[in-house]
């Protein structure tokens, strides 16, 4: 796939504390690439140096479809995670307005905005003021705003933040649909459930540094186990007697055992004990969610990851 | 600058369909229409109204007394009676602004004419009697039998002519030209200076708006702050033209019809073009300021006194008004069209003022104005580009000074 962006050895400092530790990571042309991590590890910091808004201490950021040295900002789209809009102007105002600062043209990019008004459940909203709409409607708005114009790469940073389950639905159909439209994606979040589902790769950041960078199949396989959840009475004990079980949360009468790595599950599942109980068995990798909050919070599943990796 | 005019063009239009600024747009010169308005409707209060002036006229020269009170347009009422002084005790305790004049042969003989008037009066009325000296006084000459020429020299006064040496030397200056002539284009030139320096605050406003709706990181996916700046310092100049237009509109005419000279006339002059020049000078030093400034602030209502102090700025002007206009050329008038603050409005005021412009004053403060405009244009928009992107709270001086030294 045709690389449209690549980011290299950034660096950014503020004051005295490193935000971005050597950040390298590259966006292909109709993937969806996540940007993962917890709060303050990085992730506006990364996208704004690549918008331009600030500047980074050292590193590089090419955009390959583009010649010269300045960003190519009418072929980005982007949705910043600080974001609003002016207050007491008409919905279609402001979008013309966006749309004509990307220079695209305005009878075209009415009736796209139309388009993507009646998508998003807004029709007949054009002429109402933005101070009338909801917030989940105001970032609809926003949304439309930053695709409005078929930007060649978007970014959304925190693009789910306050949106209802529907709404969410919708974003992840169209951002979806963008990508299979050949439209590159940097999208950051740190809803996994929801990056889980649509994302082609993924980089995960913790303290300003990368601590995965793969596909999203790379990372499961790398590091997520298999983890099996069993439905029924078991006492502890037995579930911990059963081999190439790491580590056992018990919750009333359902159990999640953690299988070490090199486990293969149907012949696992072939040497499981006759006495365990089972009402209601499954067997899953370990989600992006948990790897993630293993992560934030510094636990040892991903180091015991790291470690055998190693 | 392609995007700065998109920019313009939008803050224009967005301002132009928001329904509080068309209303202060024309609220001001409405303002200033009304209070003109009441001031002549006070005025007019104060006009002196008709006094009646009864004649008991035994020498038969009313027509000539008539004639008299038309040539000094003295706004009499002006009647013959046949009442004696004994009879017109109760007619002067029944009415008002009235007066009563006995023209006898003796009276004329004595040079003591009895004027009998009402407790209210006209203020005016004493010395305006006075004037009916004269053709009385040419009738008691004329009973004289003098020749004409006597007749002449007598009834002539005596007069002293001063002529002093600057009146000596440029015989033809000016005296005869109207005040105004010089005013106006002042004025003028003080009304745009005003108005787009009150709606050049508005950039201040919408600086700090965009911060507070948190919009400025979209726009400035698609421009560069500097273009963001640039079009906002545009787009607000506009706004401030229109106000102006707007005014004039209004208060051009109104003028024209209540003063009785040719404005259009006097706006129209070489002089108008320098002072209107001086004035968007002025605009764009506060423009700078003021786009800097806002963009430090996240709200107006927690702002702290440093940035209450710049939005004074523009005012440090009205302060010098006093000093700079009872002495054009005096120390403070100098020094203030030096200090870049200052300068616009108190050339405006000097220029105005003074009858010969001391051109070599006038390009040094240009030049200084100019140059600290540029200065300031550059400190702005380092300001501006830190400080529109940072959210939730106010710079302070010391944050400031280091986005500048950057």
């Amino acid at each position: 796939m045709e690389v449209m962006l690549t980011v290299e050895g950034l660096e950014k400092s503020f004051k005295n504390k490193k935000a971005l530790k050597g950040i390298t990571f590259e966006v292909r042309k109709g993937e969806i690439m996540a940007i993962l991590g917890p709060n303050g590890a990085g992730k506006s910091t990364t996208i704004r140096n690549i918008m331009g808004i600030m500047y980074p201490d050292k590193g590089s950021i090419t955009f390959h479809n583009h010649q010269g040295k300045e960003i190519p900002r009418h072929k980005i789209g982007y949705l910043p995670e600080e974001r609003g809009l002016y207050k007491n102007v008409k919905v279609m105002d402001i979008l013309l307005y966006l749309a004509d600062l990307k220079d695209y043209p305005l009878d075209k990019a009415k009736e796209r905005i139309l388009m993507y008004l009646k998508k998003f459940d807004l029709e007949g909203k054009d002429k109402v003021s933005i101070d009338e709409l909801s917030k989940g409607m105001g970032q609809k708005v926003q949304f439309i705003g930053s695709i409005l114009h078929e930007p060649e790469l978007l970014i959304l940073d925190e693009p789910f933040s306050g949106l209802d389950p529907v709404s969410q639905e919708l974003f992840k159909d169209e951002i979806r649909n963008l990508a299979d439209n050949g439209t590159a994606i940097l999208l950051s979040s740190h809803q996994m459930n929801l990056v889980e589902e649509m994302c082609d790769r993924l980089f995960m950041i913790q303290n300003g540094q990368k601590v995965i960078y793969g596909t999203l199949d790379e990372v499961k396989t790398k590091y997520a186990n298999f983890k099996c959840t069993i439905r029924g009475k078991n006492s502890l004990q037995i579930l911990e007697s059963i081999p190439k079980v790491g580590r056992v949360e018990q919750k009333e009468e359902s159990a999640v055992l953690f299988l070490e790595q090199d486990v293969d599950p149907t012949s696992w599942l072939k040497d499981l004990p006759s006495n365990v109980v089972v009402q209601e068995l499954k067997m899953n990798r370990i989600s992006l969610h948990e790897i993630f909050i293993d992560i934030a919070t510094n636990n040892n599943l991903i180091q015991e990851a790291g470690e055998l990796d190693a | 600058m392609r995007n700065s005019m998109k920019v313009a063009k939008w803050e224009i239009k967005r301002n132009l369909k928001n329904k509080s600024f068309v209303i202060g747009l024309f609220l001001t010169p409405i303002l200033i229409l009304g209070f003109g308005f009441l001031g002549s409707l006070f005025g007019s209060d104060d006009e002196p109204s008709e006094t009646t002036v009864f004649v008991n006229d035994q020498l038969e020269i009313f027509d000539m007394l008539a004639e008299t009170v038309d040539q000094y347009e003295l706004g009499w009422e002006l009647q013959q009676t046949d009442l004696t002084e004994g009879d017109i005790h109760d007619e002067l305790e029944n009415n008002e602004d009235t007066a009563y004049i006995f023209l006898t042969p003796e009276a004329l003989e004595s040079g003591v004419i009895p004027v009998y008037t009402t407790d209210e009066i006209d203020s005016g009325f004493s010395s305006q009697v006075q004037l009916l000296t004269g053709p009385l006084q040419q009738i008691r000459i004329a009973q004289l039998d003098l020749t004409e020429e006597e007749l002449a020299i007598i009834s002539s006064n005596v007069v002293f002519e001063e002529t002093s040496a600057e009146d000596y030397v440029a015989e033809e200056s000016v005296s005869l030209a109207s005040p105004l002539e010089k005013l106006v284009p002042g004025i003028f030139a003080g009304i745009i200076l005003f108005a787009i320096v009150v709606t050049g605050m508005m950039i201040f406003q919408s600086a700090s708006q965009e911060k507070k709706d948190k919009i400025a990181e979209i726009i400035l996916s698609s421009v560069t702050p500097g273009e963001l700046m640039n079009g906002k310092i545009i787009g607000y100049f506009v706004l401030g033209l229109i106000q102006v237009a707007v005014l004039l509109i209004f208060v051009v005419p109104f003028a024209a019809t209540k003063i009785d000279e040719p404005i259009i006339e006097y706006l129209f002059v070489p002089e108008t073009l320098l002072l209107v020049f001086i004035a968007i000078l002025g605009y764009l030093l506060f423009a700078a300021i003021f786009v800097g400034i806002g963009a430090t602030m996240a709200d107006m209502t927690t702002s702290g006194n440093f940035q209450g102090l710049v939005m004074m700025l523009p005012f440090l002007s009205f302060v010098l008004m006093a000093p700079v206009l009872s002495n054009p050329s005096g120390m403070v008038a100098k020094v203030a069209s030096y200090v870049p603050f200052t300068s616009p409005g108190v050339l405006i005021m000097r220029l105005t003022a003074l009858d010969e412009w001391p051109w070599v004053e006038i390009i040094i403060a240009i030049v200084v104005l100019v140059i600290s405009i540029l200065l300031f244009m550059k400190l702005a928009g380092k300001i501006f580009k830190v400080g529109i992107l940072m959210y939730g709270k106010n710079a302070t001086p010391g944050e400031i000074w280091k986005w500048i030294r950057s």
